[in-house]
């Protein structure tokens, strides 16, 4: 990133390029940057400045061979306790650091607890309610570093009619339910939001109950998501189904 | 470099938001956000996140063509250019030059509106220039200028998120302006209250404090009614209205017959809801209105206006942060086309064409005789095309032959001219009916500035080459000009326009390209030190005293008959823009939003048999159009709805075009209808 017209840009450098005037304190999410550079440079190494939620996200990438990791250098940067703040971050450090210093993670996040102690009917009106402000922008999607599906699903009118806004229920149930073992947490979708619907809060929801039912953590550079391994393991033995 | 980032504003609706160009290979590929500017707050709507989509579309017009016969066919630049020259030469010494009319545009640049404007002034010698504001706001321009002295938008966007009310009338916001839609609803989280006054249920009306629905054409009635609620309850300002106002005590009189009772009658607005608006708005410390199409778009649309413009006075809400009245406009530049003076009767910088001393200051800035006489509107230049007054058109960027009202009409007109000249980056409904089209380049082919609703000039950056011989419009009207004959065209840059601008309009006096490449100044700025104005008429209003106007509720030009009984409004929905050439072109928009329809209440529906998804015929005293039905509750009874982007089902065959007799703009938001099973 680098200050330009008195903005913050998103900026990719060659060898032997200018720097100009580098910063690191405005959250663009990099690994979004990348996947979108990525597929235009057919050849060598790209290094990219990663957060925590950076590094998980090319991780997830990588993992579906949508980035070729050794073709992937990350510069470590370590989030600001204001940055880690504004992000109710859970998870702010990055494995490696080369700039700045880790902060310690915001551990309560005020909407999902405000969300969790409401009564299930209440919890509904509440997202309803949210949910109504939707205008439709797919910024949440554009913008998640982990959403790539060629075709989106949001986009089919089985799911979601094209009769204007808010979209209904479906449009955002649908988008959790895909993104159940793949987010990271970065809370683009949130910051994107031009009605601030608290999305991040209701991932952080979604991912407690995929840690709680598989003991899954989108990010983990090592671990495959369980929902593609859950029909490997033993064969069925007679009485293990209903018989016929 | 495999990837850019160019910063460039956003090429559809006037709020105006920056983001970056993700350009590959010359090749403009994806849209980013960008996190620190202001207007956007890194978010944008779904035309935004898509306005690459369509500029590399196969299309595009990308060589000059100049009609053979039957035929439009390839030409030169300078065959197409000549050809210009010499019918406009031609017509100009047999008919005078008045016989010629230029459209500006609003999706063009300043830099670009001002020289379209120069080009009909001084090469041509005609005041006979226009462009859409015509059919938007321009009851906006006329009417807030008569009460507070200046048309525009008197606050800024990210106010609204601070506001403690907001008046949403005739604005569809959440779909037609989604980032100050956004902001509204921010305000609403932080316990703002919001009034949405509308025919139609939108879906800001949806989540909104207090909705209201009126029958169209009923206005003046309501916010009359307001005021009498807001007097005879002493909510009104007593110390901004004896020290800033004139008139109060006129308006006081008019506003006594419009009880909440009454107002009930002529708008069907329940008694006790228009009490409760009244006390909200007028109770609030900071309460802005911001009002759009459904406003301006009747024949009373001036008035309207400033029946608006005294809600705002008597309340005292003008002239300080968060209050206001605020006009949104529609087209990314529509603001800065009128800024630049590309109108009939304003110089750049709303300066009189009629006023003697500001004539020989364009003189001697320009080198040339001016005409003293004020040009004609583009609503009115199609009626003379009709009676053979006015024989040639140079269109730059406008499609009349979909967003103009009752198009038969202009159809009719357009064929009636001796020449016709388009310069636009599509093959339009009206291109095609053209003598010359000229190629021309896109936002994001090209340099310059837009303004935005809320003043703030915002910078275009080109960020790849037009396609094929295809060139900026700025290009192509100094070459006209020059090729005219004339001086004073030799511009390299469009920066070098801008900095003309600056020294004939003190409004941009203190406004260069350097200058706004880095910071978002709004005018008025007319000095170099000067920050630029984010709140207009603080202290006291640009023409001294604000005035009150007396203005009487009368009914629309055409109310609905047993032969039409539905009253039939139009306007626009959140995927597509306009005419469509752009967003229509753009698949995802596309997808959203394929095909025209028109919205028809539940009951109406039910009683007409009609099924949801139904092809339906509208019918008006002018044309009819085939459409699917959408039935809705979202509309009220006797009420129906049509979006005016498709040429396949174009609303605007149906609508009337009677004038509002200040601005000339049409009423698009009511005309009779009938609708039957097609
Ligand atoms: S937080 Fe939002 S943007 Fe980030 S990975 Fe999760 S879903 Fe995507
Ligand atoms: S970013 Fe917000 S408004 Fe846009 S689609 Fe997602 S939830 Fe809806
Ligand atoms: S709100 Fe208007 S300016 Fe902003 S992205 Fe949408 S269409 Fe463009």
């Amino acid at each position: 990133m680098r200050t330009e017209h008195g903005n913050v840009a998103p900026v990719l450098l060659a060898k032997g390029d200018g720097p100009g005037e580098l910063r690191a304190d405005v959250p663009y999410q990099m690994a979004m940057i990348l996947s979108r550079v990525y597929p235009h440079v057919p050849e060598g190494r790209i290094a990219v400045v990663a957060r925590r939620c950076d590094e998980k996200a090319i991780a997830e990438l990588s993992k579906r061979d949508i980035v070729d990791r050794d073709r992937i250098a990350l510069i470590g940067l370590a989030c600001t306790k204001e940055q880690v703040a504004e992000c109710r971050c859970r998870d702010p450090c990055p494995e490696t650091v080369d700039l700045g210093e880790c902060s310690d993670p915001v551990v309560e996040d005020p909407v999902v607890e405000k969300v969790r102690s409401m009564p299930p009917e209440a919890r509904l009106a509440f997202w309803t309610d949210q949910f109504r402000k939707c205008n439709k922008c797919y910024g949440c999607t554009v913008n998640c570093p982990v959403c790539f599906c060629d075709d989106c699903l949001l986009e089919d009118k089985t799911f979601t009619v094209e009769k204007g806004i808010p979209p209904g229920m479906a449009f955002h149930v649908i988008r959790s339910m895909h993104l159940a073992d793949k987010c990271v947490e970065c809370g683009e979708c949130e910051r994107s939001c031009p009605v601030d619907i608290p999305l991040l809060a209701l991932r952080k929801m979604a991912n407690d109950d995929m840690k709680e039912l598989f003991g899954y953590t989108a990010g983990d550079a090592d671990r495959k998501s369980p929902l593609l391994t859950t029909l490997e393991g033993d064969p069925i033995k007679e009485g293990d189904v209903d018989a016929c | 470099m495999p990837a850019d980032f160019v910063l460039t504003t956003c090429p559809y609706c006037g709020t105006g938001c920056n983001f970056f160009l993700q350009v590959v290979d010359g090749r403009v590929v994806g849209v980013v956000p960008c996190k620190t500017d202001e207007t956007s707050g890194g978010s944008l709507c779904i035309k935004g996140y898509n306005a690459h989509a369509f500029v590399g579309h196969p299309d595009r017009l990308t060589e000059p063509m100049v009609r053979r016969g039957e035929q439009l066919a390839k030409a030169s630049w300078d065959e197409a250019l000549d050809r210009i020259v010499a019918e406009v030469k031609r017509i100009s010494s047999e008919h005078g030059p008045d016989s010629v009319m230029v459209l500006a545009s609003a999706k063009c640049t300043n830099e670009e509106n001002y020289l379209f404007q120069k080009l009909a002034r001084v090469a041509i010698g005609t005041n006979n220039v226009d462009h859409c504001a015509r059919l938007c706001h321009a009851s906006t321009v006329s009417g807030l200028l008569q009460s507070f002295g200046s048309g525009a938008m008197t606050n800024t966007i990210p106010e609204f998120e601070n506001a403690d009310c907001v008046l949403v009338t005739g604005s569809n916001t959440l779909e037609a302006h989604p980032l100050i839609g956004a902001r509204i609803l921010k305000a609403k989280e932080k316990c703002a209250k919001v009034i949405v006054v509308d025919p139609r249920e939108t879906p800001l009306s949806r989540i909104a404090t207090l909705s209201l629905c009126q029958t169209p054409g009923t206005d003046v009635a309501w916010v009359n009614g307001m005021i009498n609620v807001i007097v005879s309850e002493e909510l009104h300002d007593e110390e901004f209205v004896n020290g800033r106002t004139s008139g109060f005590d006129k308006l006081k009189e008019v506003v006594k017959k419009y009880t909440p009772d009454v107002v009930e009658e002529t708008t069907g607005i329940p008694a006790d809801d228009l009490v409760r608006a009244a006390r909200m708005y007028a109770e609030a410390d900071g309460a802005m209105i911001a009002y759009a199409m459904g406003i301006t778009q009747h024949s009373n649309g001036t008035n309207l206006v400033r029946t608006l413009a005294n809600l705002a006075m008597v309340t005292g809400n003008v002239g300080r942060e968060c209050t206001g009245v605020n006009p949104l406009r529609g087209q990314c530049n529509v603001q800065g086309a009128c800024d630049a003076g590309a109108l009939p009767n304003l110089y750049p910088g709303y300066q009189s064409v009629e006023d003697a001393d500001i004539k020989s200051k364009f003189e001697k800035a320009w080198g040339g005789e001016l005409s003293g006489a004020k040009g004609m509107t583009l609503t009115c230049a199609f009626n003379k095309a009709l009676t053979g007054e006015v024989k040639a058109m140079i269109v730059f960027g406008e499609n009349p032959m979909l967003s103009d009202p009752d198009i038969g009409h202009v159809e009719a007109a357009i064929q009636k001219l001796d020449f016709l000249a388009v310069v636009d980056i599509f093959p339009t409904e009206t291109a095609k009916l053209a003598d010359v089209v000229l190629p021309a380049a896109c936002y994001a082919e090209k340099d310059g500035t837009f303004t935005a609703t809320d003043r703030a000039i915002r910078v275009v950056r080109r960020a790849v080459d037009p396609p094929g011989e295809a060139r900026a419009d700025w290009q192509i009207a100094c070459e006209l000009a020059r090729r005219l004959g004339c001086q004073g065209f030799d511009f390299k840059s469009p920066a070098e326009v801008l900095a003309e601008i600056g020294a004939v309009a003190p409004l941009y006096g203190g406004i260069d390209r350097d200058r706004v490449d880095s910071e978002v100044v709004r005018w008025p700025c007319p000095s170099k030190n000067h920050a630029g104005t984010r709140v207009l008429h603080e202290g006291s209003f640009k023409m001294g005293r604000g005035a009150f106007a007396v203005v009487d509720h009368t009914p629309p030009a055409e109310e609905p008959s047993d032969d039409f009984p539905f009253v039939l409004t139009t306007g626009r929905n959140l995927f597509h823009f306009h005419t469509g050439t752009m967003t229509r072109r753009s698949a995802k928009l596309q997808r959203e939003s394929p095909e025209p329809y028109v919205e028809i209440n539940a009951e109406d529906a039910e009683r007409l048999g009609i099924a949801d998804g139904a092809s339906v015929r509208v019918t008006s005293r002018r044309g009819a159009i085939t459409v699917v039905a959408r039935v809705t509750r979202w509309i009220d009874k006797g009420t129906i709805f049509i979006p005016f982007h498709y040429a396949e089902g174009a609303a605007n065959r149906l609508t009337n075009n009677a004038l509002d007799p200040i601005a000339q703009i049409p009423e698009f938001k009511v005309c009779a209808a009938s609708l039957e099973h097609a």
